[in-house]
């Protein structure tokens, strides 16, 4: 029996049952949408953390403070304060550096605008951090080099800031606001970065490093010092260059630790595309076991189809039937239920990626690879789920066959 | 009368072919030496058939006959080489069969035997001509040549207006009739009915065999078991099974037998 003599039967069979046909159908159904969909996801997720990380600056090099020794104890990243604004010029008379923008920030800072408020944390910068960290103005302008160097009382709000003031963009450019309890004048708002929930970076106030130093903290130390370095490549270089300047200036002896800590966007981003492989991966774990189920019942179903038509086996193998053909017969049969449920799973699949994306706030959009792995899966589990109940039928005993009730 | 060959038009098998040379000088169409059929039960060894030997020609009308039990069903299922001896030699249109492996036999009973079974063995959900057809995809035979074959046997047994009923719209009788354009549609040599009327009503019965008979009498060799003797008596050699060894039984002539029985040839 040829192949598509096989297949013709297989159909006929399977027209003749269909809700149990369906049935059959439906753990692949789901274990195939499912892996559709969530691949979709999880790449969606990778491609959104890439694009936000990216979107913080690219050529950036964050250097942190901390990492002070007392007592032991080496205190959290940020919390101590070796970093000045005279390191942030220090090394921006090194080679390979395009900008450098030093970092003093209040945690808390309460903007008023007549009855709205609304709670973030501030920056006190130059207007050096448009470039290192990535921010195109949407209205108004960013922190000019006068206003920095005069220590005006201006600020530069995150669209989610101005948003939770209840304010449009365009009508917050000139108003006044006070930052806890000091009066300041907007001159812009950034472009959103995109992303939501936890860390939002688009939720900030800008303002000059002198004023916050002058009006908030009065100390000199910074929390970060932002790098843009000319050539992306040389990162590393430059890197190593900064480590040696700041260890010179903050006279660490060799055998001692650095009190401060430098990240690349490029360390950034490869641990963050790790993690989030790591969450595909999770995700198409948990649609494979789906789909395992679905083989599983899929086997399950052709093995009792299988004791159902002893007697109509021993009477193919009577009329001439030898064992691959009855063999074929059985196995054809569930990989036609498995691509079957395959097809419609990968319908389904394309159709539920975007919903399942939103309520997750990823863009999730339905890719090729994971429609091909999760046809490609469905098959090996239909050749496996086949397998064993075909292999069963083909070797009964015409005469028991024949016999059985 | 028409002397069928072994092979069937779509000669394309070796077998087929060195079983139609053999038959040139025309050795029986089956024929048993020895035949001994042993199962294991357990511990214990049962001998259903304790070396039987027998010669059928091509066109008889055999009827094989004994109490159930008495290793009819055995020798039944290696006539049609479902089954194969524990020892002695079955020869089939004079091959050794045990020379054969099982795809061959396969092909063998596709091609040159036709079963018809007590219950019929129709396969549900399956129209009459897909079932009459079934034989003929294992014989690689194309689709359209199927159907008319097909079409054709399903005429030939009077079942013209049911090509296209599920079995279980048909009744006893017209199952039985589909079994047969089944068994005949691959043209075979030899047709093999277990109690092909055993489940039937005696009108049923009664055109079954007529049905039959005009098939042997066409050319076909007909081998039917049976425990019931007055079915036997219509056949025109007897074969007894009894403690699984063989007789040439007698055709006993029972008054009942009607008119057209007795001016049998």
């Amino acid at each position: 029996m040829s192949y598509a003599e096989a297949l013709r039967l297989a159909l006929r069979r399977l027209r003749t049952n269909p809700l149990r046909t369906f049935l059959t159908t439906l753990g692949v159904i789901i274990g195939v949408g499912s892996l559709v969909a969530l691949i979709g996801v999880g790449q969606g997720t990778q491609t959104a953390l890439t694009s936000r990380i990216a979107g913080l600056g690219t050529n950036l090099l964050s250097i942190t403070a901390g990492g002070s020794v007392s007592g032991g104890i080496r205190g959290a990243a940020g919390t101590a304060s070796t970093l000045t604004i005279a390191d942030a010029n220090a090394i921006a008379k090194l080679p390979g550096i395009s900008a450098v923008a030093p970092e003093m920030s209040v945690s808390s800072a309460v903007i008023v605008d007549g009855r709205q408020n609304t709670t973030t944390s501030m920056t006190g910068t130059t207007a050096a951090e448009a470039l290192v960290r990535n921010y195109q103005i949407q209205t108004g302008t960013f922190l000019t080099d006068l206003a920095v160097s005069k220590g005006l009382r201006v600020a530069i709000l995150g669209p989610t800031t101005v948003a939770n003031l209840n304010l449009s963009p365009a009508e917050v450019v000139g108003t006044n606001v006070t930052i806890n309890g000091i009066p300041f004048t907007v001159i812009g708002v950034t472009q959103p970065k995109g992303g939501s929930g936890f860390s939002n970076p688009d939720d900030f106030v800008f303002t000059p490093i002198s004023a916050v130093q002058s009006r908030f903290t009065g100390a000199a130390s910074l929390r970060t010092i932002g790098v843009s370095v000319t050539d992306p490549n040389k990162i590393d270089v430059v890197s190593s260059e900064i480590t040696s300047l700041l260890r010179l200036r903050h006279q660490l002896a060799s055998s001692t630790s650095s009190d401060f800590s430098m990240a690349s966007q490029n360390q950034l981003l490869s641990v963050a595309s790790s993690t989030s492989a790591t969450l595909k991966n999770f995700l198409i774990g948990i649609a494979a076991i789906a789909l395992l189920v679905g083989g599983i019942g899929i086997a399950n179903t052709m093995l009792v189809s299988v004791r159902e038509r002893v007697r109509e086996i021993g009477t193919r193998k009577a009329i001439g039937a030898r064992r691959r053909d009855i063999g074929r017969q059985f196995l054809v049969e569930a990989i036609i239920v498995t691509l079957g449920g395959a097809v419609i799973g990968v319908l389904i699949g394309m159709a539920v990626t975007g919903p399942v994306g939103n309520a997750v706030s990823v863009p999730a959009k339905p890719s090729l690879a994971g429609i091909g792995l999760a046809f490609g899966s469905a098959l090996v589990v239909g050749v496996v789920a086949g397998y064993w109940p075909a292999r069963q039928a083909a070797r009964l005993d015409p005469v028991e066959a024949l016999r059985y009730e | 009368m028409v002397v069928l060959s072994v092979a069937p038009a779509a000669a394309d098998s070796d077998l087929v072919d060195s079983v139609a040379e053999q038959s040139a000088p025309q050795p029986p169409l089956l024929e048993g030496r020895g035949l001994t059929r042993v199962f294991q039960m357990g511990d214990a060894e049962v001998a259903a058939l304790r070396g039987i030997s027998f010669k059928i020609e091509l066109g008889e009308n055999v009827a094989i006959i004994g109490p159930s039990g008495s290793g009819k069903s055995t020798l039944l299922h290696i006539l049609g080489l479902l089954d194969r001896p524990t020892d002695g030699q079955y020869l089939f249109a004079g091959v050794d069969t045990d020379d054969l492996d099982d795809d061959r036999l396969a092909s063998l009973r596709n091609r040159a035997i036709g079963f018809i079974f007590q219950s019929f063995n129709l396969v549900s959900g399956e129209s009459a001509l897909d079932n009459v057809a079934a034989p003929l995809v294992y014989a690689g035979v194309k689709r359209k040549e199927r159907s008319d074959r097909a079409r054709d046997a399903l005429v030939r047994v009077g079942l013209a207006d049911r090509l296209h009923h599920d079995p279980s719209q048909l009744s006893g009788g017209q199952r039985q009739r589909v079994a047969i354009a089944r068994a005949l549609v691959t043209r075979p040599a030899l047709i093999l009915a277990d109690e092909p009327t055993g489940n039937l009503d005696s009108h049923s019965s009664g055109e079954v065999f007529s049905l039959l008979e005009e098939l042997q009498a066409e050319g076909l060799t007909l081998v039917t078991i049976t425990h019931d003797q007055r079915i036997a008596n219509r056949a025109t050699r007897i074969l007894r099974v009894e403690d699984g060894l063989l007789t040439e039984g007698d055709r006993e002539a029972p008054a009942y037998l009607d008119h057209a029985e007795r001016t049998r040839p």
